[in-house]
């Protein structure tokens, strides 16, 4: 229990990702607006809201890719400007898997790329990145693709692919936008897991972008709702979901939540 | 034996006695040092979607030439100081917004061209050693050029063997590239050098017209194999390689274009390697 205590104190003393009063605008209208929340390690984050509500642009602000108006953003305690621990962050952009499907790259080669950094700019991939870059096929389930070529893999194992090409960084902490689009619900329930295993078993803090809300509060610990502005609930027993998300979808808003899919989730594993 | 039979066994005769000449060592050689860096820079250049820089500084090249012919300074460093500026003028407009990636081309393209056209005239028209520029000349590679070629080739090969995982990086996912700290822009650039010395040294094999179908045509012909990337790239040498070889022993057997024959192996390579993809 004391451990329990230190632990938490720890969680509260260490954020990976603090955001204090942020605004970003695109195209010269305001898109995410008087943004605060904290984001610790460990934690698994789902990112809600509607079309259009922000959600890609906070990612690409949170990792300075965007600029922002105003607000302060912290990474592993350090000002987003002079944060330079890239390799500990790894980011699946949305468009990660609408690649050419001619571009002549092996499974194997493409997550090697997720070796590559300032660290190592002109030297070779040691057999240590190697070994790296085989473990995190096997973690993901997908060694036995390695040697296909990225064009003829289906949605499913694209998803896996580019995990594991984040995963091979060996990162703190994963950004992950909107990955399991177009693929069956079987396949994402799969990938969720996968994620989760990355979660408790590797302590990786993820944050996804998602439109499967069932998933997210079966499967995660907080909730991000976007709409403009930023409402990050813990998801516990008491939470309502319901009452969350239609701050962020409207009034309009039904959410139809059967307490049985939660349990068939984690009966199955 | 028929005489067809002789005919060909004369022809076989023939070339090792070519590969005697010092004049056909140096074809051979400076040809495949151009081959090998065209054949590996232009796959980059397919993948980027950037194929017709090679077009544009090829043209703009011309005015290079022209002005080292003009000056009495040898040509192919001309043309190498005037691709570089062209390539840095490309950048730059793109980068202040004067103008898109192919705009920006096509106006490099037309101003070094003309330029050279204006040096041409000021110095009294066109002659042969211009021709031997424009279409290439490999047969009257001297040891000067092969040195000139030897030196910008492996300056070229040994910049894309060191930098060969962070080009892929950024051809591949640029964002990605960035967010691991890997300086995109300079490395764009440096690129883009490396094009334009790429160019320069092939401008003496096949001219500065036709030098797109090296950059281009092993690149083409190795995407249709469905390779690894590594295989992609040593099957795109390897077919630049044997194109140049191939079209400059059948421009010595049949007696035509050297730089047509290369191009037109190199296209026909390409051909081959489609019909094997539709039929796989």
């Amino acid at each position: 229990m004391a451990d329990n205590n230190q632990s938490d104190v720890m969680k509260e003393e260490t954020p990976i990702l603090e955001v204090s009063n942020l605004y970003v605008n695109r195209s010269n209208s305001s898109v995410i607006e008087h943004a605060d929340f904290t984001i610790h390690r460990g934690d698994y984050v789902g990112i809600v809201g509607p079309n259009g509500g922000g959600k890609t642009t906070l990612i690409l602000a949170l990792l300075n890719i965007l600029p922002r108006t105003k607000g302060t953003i912290r990474l592993f305690g350090q000002n987003i400007e002079s944060f330079s621990d890239w390799e500990k962050v790894a980011y699946v952009p949305q468009h990660a898997v609408n690649f050419d499907p001619n571009f002549p790259l092996a499974v194997r080669e493409l997550v090697s790329l997720g070796r590559v950094n300032r660290g190592n700019m002109g030297r070779t991939l040691k057999r240590n990145d190697w070994k790296a870059v085989d473990e995190a096929l096997d973690f993901m389930g997908i060694s036995d693709i390695a040697k296909k070529r990225i064009g003829q893999l289906s949605g499913g194992q694209k998803q896996r692919v580019f995990v594991a090409k984040a995963l091979v960084r060996n990162p703190e902490i994963i950004f992950l936008d909107e990955p399991v689009v177009g693929v069956d619900a079987s396949t994402q329930e799969k990938f969720y897991k996968k994620l989760s295993d990355l979660n408790v078993e590797r302590g990786i803090t993820i944050l996804i972008v998602t439109h499967d809300l069932t998933a997210v509060f079966c499967r995660m610990s907080k909730v991000m709702c976007i709409n403009k502005w930023v409402n990050v609930a813990e998801i516990t027993e008491t939470l309502e979901p319901e009452e969350v998300l239609r701050k962020a979808y409207g009034e309009h808003f039904h959410f139809v939540f059967h307490g049985h899919e939660c349990r068939r989730v984690f009966e199955d594993e | 034996m028929n005489a067809g039979g002789f005919s060909k066994m004369n022809e076989l005769v023939e070339i090792f006695r070519l590969l005697e000449f010092q004049f056909f060592q140096h074809a051979l050689l400076g040809g495949t040092i151009a081959a090998l860096a065209c054949a590996w820079v232009g796959l980059f250049l397919i993948l980027r979607k950037e194929a017709m820089i090679g077009d544009g500084i090829a043209h703009t090249a011309f005015g290079g030439i022209a002005l080292g012919m003009f000056l009495g300074v040898n040509p192919i460093l001309t043309s190498l100081v005037v691709s570089v500026l062209a390539v840095l003028g490309i950048s730059y407009m793109r980068r202040k917004g004067l103008a898109q990636s192919d705009s920006a081309i096509a106006v490099m393209l037309a101003v070094g061209f003309s330029a050279g056209l204006i040096i041409i005239s000021l110095a009294g028209g066109f002659n042969v050693e211009l021709f031997s520029f424009l279409f290439g000349s490999i047969l009257t590679i001297d040891q000067t050029d092969l040195v000139i070629v030897s030196i910008l080739g492996i300056s070229t090969t040994l910049m894309l063997g060191i930098f060969y995982k962070e080009l892929l990086s950024i051809t591949f996912d640029e964002e990605d590239a960035r967010l691991m700290g890997i300086p995109v822009r300079p490395l764009s650039l440096a690129f883009n050098l490396l094009v334009a010395i790429t160019i320069v040294l092939s401008i003496k094999v096949v001219g500065v017209i036709l030098v797109v179908a090296l950059l281009v045509l092993p690149g083409l012909s190795a995407l249709q194999l469905n390779l690894s990337f590594k295989g992609t790239t040593l099957a795109a040498i390897g077919i630049g390689i044997l194109s140049m070889t191939t079209g400059v022993l059948l421009s010595a057997i049949y007696n035509v274009a050297t730089s047509g024959v290369i191009v037109f192996t190199a296209a026909a390579i390409f051909l081959f390697t489609a019909i094997y993809r539709r039929l796989e």
